[in-house]
């Protein structure tokens, strides 16, 4: 038997007439079965906070004007606490990238008013191309290869 | 009887006027090749134990009375095979709901959600007065059709963690019917069911985990159904600011 | 609270979703480039030198997109954690976490439109 559930989970407006068991919580809930990677999913979140207020932190050096911070901005990045945790922010917010593609085609309605939504395989190998194009994009822009 | 093997169905059990809580009983059945999990429950009722209460019907997946968790998810027991299973199968009442006793739930809160979202044509004998006849074609039939295939057998809300955590949520069943009565071009409710959309427990309480869709044995795809609403829902509410409100959608 | 959250939900909800679009687009190239690339020495000096951060970034399309890859990620994110905070049985706390969840979105956003328009 699985983990108790909130006391009001399911509760009717009205008592019945008998004395009922609490609810249980589903048995895989949470960290087994489809829970993990969705619970997985939401933690990424923080993830994506860490990470925009890291770039939002290069920004504001940027905005000091003084070449010596930036620097030394840059190079405080080589510790290996840093690479380990951009390594894996990399790899996460990349799955949770993908699965977020899985599941958006599900929140389009086939119709908003006269605009048609594109078939679900269309739609989907459409935002993984997109992935692809955008990462390379960043990453070149960044890296020097344009601009 | 040669031929027939015996599992070990470890049962939930629970009397209110005996029983502190519930409590598991092993029973021992020989089972048929063919038999599903209701077939063992009710070999358990007529020949082992006849204290044994659990709901059951139509034994063909329609009429949504036997809803249990079955090693830990979710099934229509009518529906589920044997075969699926190793030597011990437990049977468990859906998780999420009160339970009355052994394997039967409290349903009344799920009927108590179905009713909060109005489900019903709103406006039809006015707009039929004004309009005459409704004449609704293929393509606008098949935007809601798939979500009128609900049985209400509820294992979508033995699925959901929201459920779990959140005792004011809607639900899955009951915001898949409400948006059922919005894409239904007959409906001129769906300003009202919208206002109940972004109200407590409302559709943006759903955090899209889609075990309702996984679990659901008619595939009425609530978890799509709940997607498509938060986002005409938000058309809805930015358009208010824009289209003056009369009943009008 | 509860209620003001309950009201803001159909703005927060779309900022949510872009806000998990531009994540997914664009941090997995920040991150390959600025966390991994540079501090390893794989890119040329002058890739990420002060001189062509400050001219791409000061350039008016530049300080937009700055602004929305910080912005839009943060409420995406503030939206996921307090979310999963409700799934580990926090509803009743939600009022106030949920709250902050937001206000740090917006502290963020808000310190993301001051970063850019100072660059």
């Amino acid at each position: 038997m699985s983990a108790r559930a909130r006391i009001d989970s399911m509760r009717p407006k009205r008592p019945g007439s008998t004395r009922t068991a609490p609810p249980r919580m589903p048995d895989l809930y949470p960290t087994r079965g489809r829970y993990l990677p969705y619970i997985a999913f939401g933690s990424v979140g923080l993830l994506l906070m860490l990470v925009g207020f890291g770039i939002l932190r290069s920004v504001w050096v940027l905005g000091e004007h003084d070449p010596a911070a930036w620097r030394a901005h840059l190079s405080a990045y080589r510790h290996p606490a840093y690479i380990v945790f951009h390594l894996f922010a990399m790899l996460a917010i990349g799955w949770f990238g993908l699965r977020f593609f899985r599941l958006f085609p599900k929140t389009q309605p086939p119709k908003i008013g006269p605009l048609r939504s594109p078939p679900e395989p269309v739609l989907l190998a459409g935002l993984r191309t997109a992935f692809v194009i955008a990462t390379a994009l960043v990453a070149a822009v960044l890296g020097g290869a344009i601009g | 009887m040669s031929g027939r093997e015996t599992k070990t169905f470890v049962v939930t059990r629970f009397d209110p006027d005996r029983d502190e809580a519930p409590r598991t009983e092993r029973y021992e059945v020989p089972v048929r090749d063919d038999w599903k999990v209701l077939d063992a429950l009710n070999y358990i009722k007529d020949e082992i134990d006849p204290t044994l209460s659990h709901r059951w019907s139509c034994r063909m997946a329609v009429c949504g009375s036997c809803g249990m968790q079955v090693n830990g998810e979710p099934k229509l027991t009518c529906k589920t095979a044997l075969r699926e299973y190793g030597s011990t199968v437990e049977v468990a009442p859906l998780a999420n709901f009160p339970v009355v006793r052994d394997l039967v739930i409290e349903m009344e809160g799920f009927l108590d959600k179905l009713q909060a979202v109005r489900p019903w044509i709103i406006e039809a004998k006015d707009a039929a007065r004004r309009e005459g006849t409704h004449r609704q074609s293929p393509e606008e039939l098949e935007a809601f059709k798939k979500f009128s295939m609900c049985i209400n057998c509820m294992l979508c809300y033995a699925a959901c963690p929201v459920v779990a955590n959140e005792p004011d949520f809607l639900g899955p069943a009951a915001i898949a019917l409400g948006h059922r009565y919005n894409q239904d071009s007959r409906d001129h409710g769906a300003g009202e069911r919208n206002q109940v959309f972004r109200g407590e427990g409302g559709v943006f309480a759903c955090s899209f985990a889609n075990e309702c869709t996984e679990v659901c044995p008619k595939h009425v795809d609530p978890g799509y159904a709940i997607q498509e609403a938060k986002l005409l829902n938000v058309i809805d509410w930015a358009t208010s600011f824009v289209v003056p409100r009369g009943k009008a959608r | 609270m509860k209620t003001l959250l309950l009201r803001l939900e159909p703005v927060i909800w779309p900022l949510f979703g872009a806000g998990m679009m531009v994540a997914a687009l664009a941090y997995p190239g920040w991150l390959l480039v600025v966390g991994l690339a540079e501090p390893l020495g794989v890119l040329s000096p002058a890739a990420l030198s002060y001189e062509r951060a400050l001219g791409l970034a000061a350039h008016p399309i530049g300080r937009l997109v700055l602004l929305l890859v910080i912005a839009l990620p943060l409420w995406g994110g503030a939206h996921h954690v307090r979310h999963v905070a409700i799934d580990f049985g926090g509803i009743a706390r939600d009022a106030w976490f949920g709250s902050l969840c937001y206000a740090v979105a917006l502290a963020g956003s808000v310190l993301a439109a001051l970063a850019v328009v100072r660059l």
